[in-house]
């Protein structure tokens, strides 16, 4: 009888002729999270196991398990011999002591002698007779026995279903440039968007000398977090100090946030396509700040020429966001009170509407091409 | 790199480290031990101990119980102090302190925090009106860690034991011990000083005692350090502080006198247009705080390390006003705009002319060039 984890996927089986291709990177992405752990994945019709691993490691095996995408559920399973006996005593072992039960049963091999209700009748019949505070509720059980009677000779009993992170397997969404700030919300951004299928990369902007060296270790640790679900993560850091000095040296300063969310997209744009990425995501939510209500996300989105620009949280609430930050585990990170470049030279009372015109008219004053070619150039690139 | 942070830790004196060596290598034992490697050990303690109390106090009416840290010394005179009443401090207390009163308020306390001077000295009228006859603990910085204001303990002891004989009066030394010539007074009960601020290691400190004061431990476990301190003492590190401190005190004066030098040769070389001079002219040698007008201090910071310039600031990079400023500069009556610029630039007797003349060509040329920037 040996401890196995039965993985199954979410969405990937209403995929056609490309079942194939989520399913390699599905089984990818559940080796790649297991790295340094022993284990061995073993796919068997639509469903995968995870065996001969140390049965101490479970835990620390279904912890990683949960972050990666396209997992539905889990279950921790035992595997025996398909014969009646043994399937019966793995039963007992997964049995809760007392209370109301059902037996499920799903069986792959046609060839056994009974079919899944006369095998759930069996098994259920002979658990009634061993334990007498135990009963059969078909419609609302205290918990259910699963019974999987694999095509290989092999059945898999369980009675615990974990749920899974859902979504599709990273990878399978093409590359996506997540604008990542130290804040709450940029990772959140990221991490529905990796929920996709969606491979992220990440670009941070950072005003040293006026940010500090705490600043940026937090955004590295904020795509670290990231890194868990996307299957790894490239973080590019870019110096926006000079353009902040130079808009506050030459224009109103209260079109300080516009013109720099400008500079951001402009960037982002030609680093997206410079790494192969396919489109930009933010994690702008509507109206949350100044630079976000609708004439603030027209005037930087504006700029982007060719891609889309991905806004998975314009319609969520902060709290919503919070909830989720905390969920992933980079709400603790989030909080930590180092700035990020926004708030450097943060004008007292910003420009709310900016219209395109005006900013067009600021953005008069400023070599633009040269402050980006800057920009780019102090690019640094940490792969996670 | 010009390094002028040494009221955050000096470098550790190389020769008083070889000298230790040997409480790593040979002589490692348990000083609590019955056997004679032992034995030897603890003698080895107690020479330290005497040598450590001699630089400042008398062995006949004081005592000293080594610690981890400063903090720690601190934080067992405050808890062990402030049992009963009231407890009066600064509010130019170093974190160790400041943040163990206000455990002691939480904790249902009635502690009182004295005014500051526009210095960081402590406004003695203002401290004296807090004390009373339920006063249990007065506790006041003799060196303020952020200015270099020097408060004269002895007089502010006297004054107190003069309003209330039973209040136990404590001095955070951390910065004065070391650098300035001073001798513990019957009306100083406990006095608080750290290794790692004169050349010794980190995770050495000491509270100075007067001997017939009965407190109570503050870590209980085997009864080291007379049952006021359990725990397996850091022999190699407090033979080090010995050794450290023994050096400092051979030659206070000649120190001092240099240490005043540099300090004043570095203000003297600053441009008085961009910088604004927060210590007093009478304070510790081995501190010069200044403000710049308009700009951040980490900023200045994080250039002049660029500039192969360690210097230490009194301004976090946090939009979170609470963080942002320092709650002592907020104190002395500094407004935001320069509170937001402090630099702490801090001696020790390894900076030469040389470089405090280099360093102060690096702050002038940067904030000159920062404040083009951002005018």
């Amino acid at each position: 009888m040996e401890k196995v984890i039965l993985i199954r996927y979410s969405e990937i089986h209403l995929k056609g002729k490309n079942r194939g291709y989520f399913e390699r990177v599905f089984g990818i992405n559940l080796e790649k999270s297991l790295k340094g752990i022993k284990h061995e994945i073993r796919r068997r019709s639509g469903r995968y196991l995870v065996e001969c691993f140390d049965e101490d490691q479970t835990d620390t095996i279904l912890q990683k398990l949960n972050k990666v995408f396209g997992i539905h559920s889990m279950s921790v399973a035992l595997k025996v011999a398909t014969d009646l006996d043994e399937i019966f005593a793995a039963a007992k072992e997964v049995c809760s002591q007392g209370g109301s039960f059902k037996v499920e049963t799903h069986r792959a091999d046609k060839t056994f002698k009974l079919n899944s209700m006369e095998i759930s009748a069996e098994i259920g019949g002979r658990l009634l007779q061993w334990n007498s505070k135990l009963k059969v509720d078909v419609h609302a059980p205290q918990f259910v026995i699963g019974i999987d009677v694999r095509e290989d000779g092999t059945t898999l009993v369980f009675n615990e279903f974990f749920k899974g992170a859902g979504g599709m397997p990273v990878g399978t969404a093409g590359k996506g440039l997540l604008l990542i700030s130290g804040g709450i919300d940029s990772p959140v951004a990221g991490h529905m968007i990796a929920k996709r299928g969606m491979n992220i990369e990440c670009l941070h902007f950072h005003s040293y000398p006026y940010t500090n060296l705490q600043a940026r270790d937090k955004v590295i640790e904020l795509a670290k977090v990231l890194s868990q679900y996307s299957c790894g993560t490239k973080l590019h850091i870019i110096s926006a100090t000079h353009i902040q000095e130079e808009i506050h040296k030459k224009c109103n300063g209260d079109y300080m946030v516009t013109l720099l969310r400008r500079f951001m997209m402009r960037i982002a744009e030609r680093l997206a396509l410079n790494v192969g990425a396919q489109c930009i995501i933010t994690g702008e939510s509507l109206g949350q700040v100044a630079s976000q209500t609708i004439e603030g996300i027209t005037s930087s989105n504006s700029v982007i020429k060719s891609l889309p620009v991905l806004r998975p949280l314009c319609g969520f609430d902060k709290d919503e966001i919070i909830e989720r930050s905390r969920a992933m585990g980079a709400f603790e990170i989030s909080i930590l009170p180092y700035e990020d470049c926004c708030t450097v030279f943060l004008p007292k009372h910003p420009v709310i509407k900016p219209t395109l015109e005006e900013v067009q008219k600021e953005e008069e004053k400023l070599d633009i091409e040269a402050l980006i070619s800057e920009a780019l150039k102090s690019r640094e690139t940490l792969t996670l | 790199m010009i390094y002028l942070d040494n009221a955050a830790t000096t470098k550790p004196d190389e020769e008083c480290l070889k000298r230790a060596e040997k409480y790593l290598y040979s002589a490692y034992y348990n000083p609590s031990a019955l056997y004679a490697e032992g034995y030897n050990v603890k003698l080895a303690l107690r020479e330290a101990k005497k040598n450590i109390l001699s630089t400042v106090a008398d062995d006949i009416n004081f005592d000293l119980v080594f610690t981890s840290c400063g903090t720690e010394a601190d934080n067992q005179a405050i808890f062990c102090g402030g049992k009963r009443g009231n407890a009066v401090t600064t509010q130019g207390e170093h974190s160790a302190v400041f943040n163990a009163a206000m455990e002691l308020k939480q904790r249902g306390m009635d502690v009182r925090f004295a005014a500051l001077n526009g210095d960081g000295s402590v406004n003695i009228d203002s401290l004296l009106s807090l004390v009373d006859d339920k006063t249990s603990l007065v506790s006041v910085i003799h060196v303020n860690n952020e200015t270099g204001a020097v408060n004269d303990i002895t007089a502010i002891a006297a004054k107190v034991k003069e309003k209330n004989p039973h209040a136990l009066f404590h001095s955070d030394g951390v910065q004065a011990y070391g650098k300035i010539p001073f001798r513990l007074t019957k009306n100083i009960d406990l006095y608080s000083v750290s290794a790692h601020k004169i050349g010794g290691i980190k995770g050495v400190g000491a509270l100075f005692k007067r001997k017939n004061l009965v407190i109570k431990p503050y870590i209980y476990g085997g009864g080291q350090e007379s049952g006021l301190r359990s725990g397996t003492e850091n022999v190699f590190g407090i033979k080090d502080f010995e050794f450290a401190a023994t050096e400092k005190y051979a030659e206070l004066s000649k120190n001092y006198q240099t240490a005043r030098e540099l300090n004043d040769l570095l203000w003297q070389k600053l441009d008085k247009s961009l910088f604004v001079r927060i210590s007093p002219t009478n304070n510790s040698p081995y501190i010069l705080t200044v403000g710049v007008d308009g700009l951040r201090g980490e900023t200045i910071l994080h250039e002049a390390n660029d500039n192969g310039l360690i210097i230490g600031s009194g301004s976090a990079c946090s939009s979170n006003e609470k963080k942002r400023y320092s709650r002592v500069i907020l104190a002395c009556g500094i407004g935001e705009n320069i509170a937001d610029g402090v630099l702490r630039l801090s001696l020790s007797l390894c900076n030469t002319r040389e470089e405090v003349q280099t360093a102060a060509q690096i702050l002038n040329k940067i904030v000159k060039n920062r404040k083009e920037i951002m005018s």
